[in-house]
């Protein structure tokens, strides 16, 4: 391994610990003097919590972008325009949640029910109005609370982003869409925006530890395709919502 | 709206939803056609749907707690009769 290639390892490995240390403690201090003042005073606090965590994320990128320079981010205007809808989006790394937190102030989203049996995380996670992943949680009454929440939260000008693939590609291909989240949007009666993120991966690739330091990497995140379905129509089809979005996703990675 | 006519309704949103056809009446759906609490969601929009008027949240998680066809239809009896109106036609 000739010493620029060592030189290139190590200071991945130092920009990584950096930047994963910043997620860290930052998160921590945000806690301590933004969320338990939230919790304990604020009239609203899932939309504080929110709004903590979009500041939270915001800084996270600011830092990523100061220390891999070659990391460039274009996120289209209306992406950052989009109000009150089910944001659809395809998953190609662990940064695309934590990305769209940054872009929207007022977001919920699904996370893995594990995360649910962690304790903190999972109160964070609770009060910030965020859906367990596994039906097995949902089930009974919680499950309607949840959505009327969420519904609630769109009505209010949030966003509920939602991964239909429900993990992360491997080789930049759509894997099936699940048709709850088009369920949940349904009963939300709320309009589905198409979200695509392209590149994420190559910033921080699945199964990998390092940040990539070395690349230019131009991540976009881009609006390819608005539904507004007639819901309560008797000729309405959720199968035919979830493949028009599909197909919406899979013409704009033909175009790559 | 008769028992029948309820029935009959709800045999069709499974065939239609969840093409289960013939659902038997008290099994338990869970077990019997993996029905999920997303697929419950479906249901009562279509139930909604069939009603013609929006259920209340109380409403909503009342129906959580349903396990069979036949539970269904007692739902579905119950809120007809609390509405006294008819159902809209397909």
């Amino acid at each position: 391994m000739s010493s620029k290639k060592i030189f290139q390892n190590v200071s991945a490995f130092f920009i990584t610990l950096f930047i994963w240390a910043y997620f860290l403690f930052g998160s921590t201090v945000i806690f301590l003097f933004g969320h338990i003042p939230a919790y304990l005073f604020s009239e609203n606090s899932a939309r504080a919590f929110q709004n903590l965590n979009h500041i939270n994320m915001k800084n996270f990128f600011a830092l990523t972008r100061f220390l891999i320079p070659g990391a460039k981010f274009k996120i289209q205007k209306e992406v950052r325009q989009i109000q009150s809808s089910v944001v659809v989006c395809n998953h190609l790394s662990y940064l695309d949640p934590i990305l769209l937190t940054s872009i929207f102030k007022r977001q919920c989203t699904i996370v893995k029910s594990t995360f649910f049996q962690v304790p903190f995380f999972s109160w964070l996670l609770k009060n910030s109005c965020y859906m367990p992943s596994e039906s097995s949680e949902l089930m009974g009454q919680a499950m309607v609370e949840n959505l009327e929440n969420i519904k609630e939260h769109l009505a209010a000008g949030g966003n509920f982003f939602v991964f239909p693939e429900g993990t992360r590609s491997r080789d930049g291909k759509l894997a099936p869409f699940n048709k709850g989240v088009f369920s949940i949007a349904r009963y939300c009666n709320a309009p589905l925006k198409l979200v695509y993120i392209k590149d994420t991966d190559k910033l921080f690739k699945p199964g990998t530890f390092l940040f990539n330091t070395r690349d230019n990497i131009e991540i976009e995140v881009e609006l390819i395709g608005t539904l507004t379905p007639e819901y309560r129509s008797d000729n309405f089809s959720l199968s035919a919502v979830a493949d028009e979005a599909r197909n919406i996703f899979e013409q704009r990675i033909a175009r790559n | 709206m008769t028992r029948q006519e309820i029935e009959r309704e709800i045999k069709n949103i499974f065939q239609r939803e969840f093409e289960v056809e013939n659902p038997e009446m008290d099994v338990d759906l869970r077990e019997a056609y993996a029905f999920d609490s997303i697929d419950a969601i479906e249901l009562l929009l279509e139930i909604e749907k069939f009603l013609g008027s929006e259920l209340t949240r109380e409403e909503k998680k009342q129906a959580m707690d349903i396990r069979t066809i036949n539970q269904i239809c007692d739902y579905v009896e119950k809120l007809a009769e609390t509405r006294k109106v008819a159902p809209v036609k397909k």
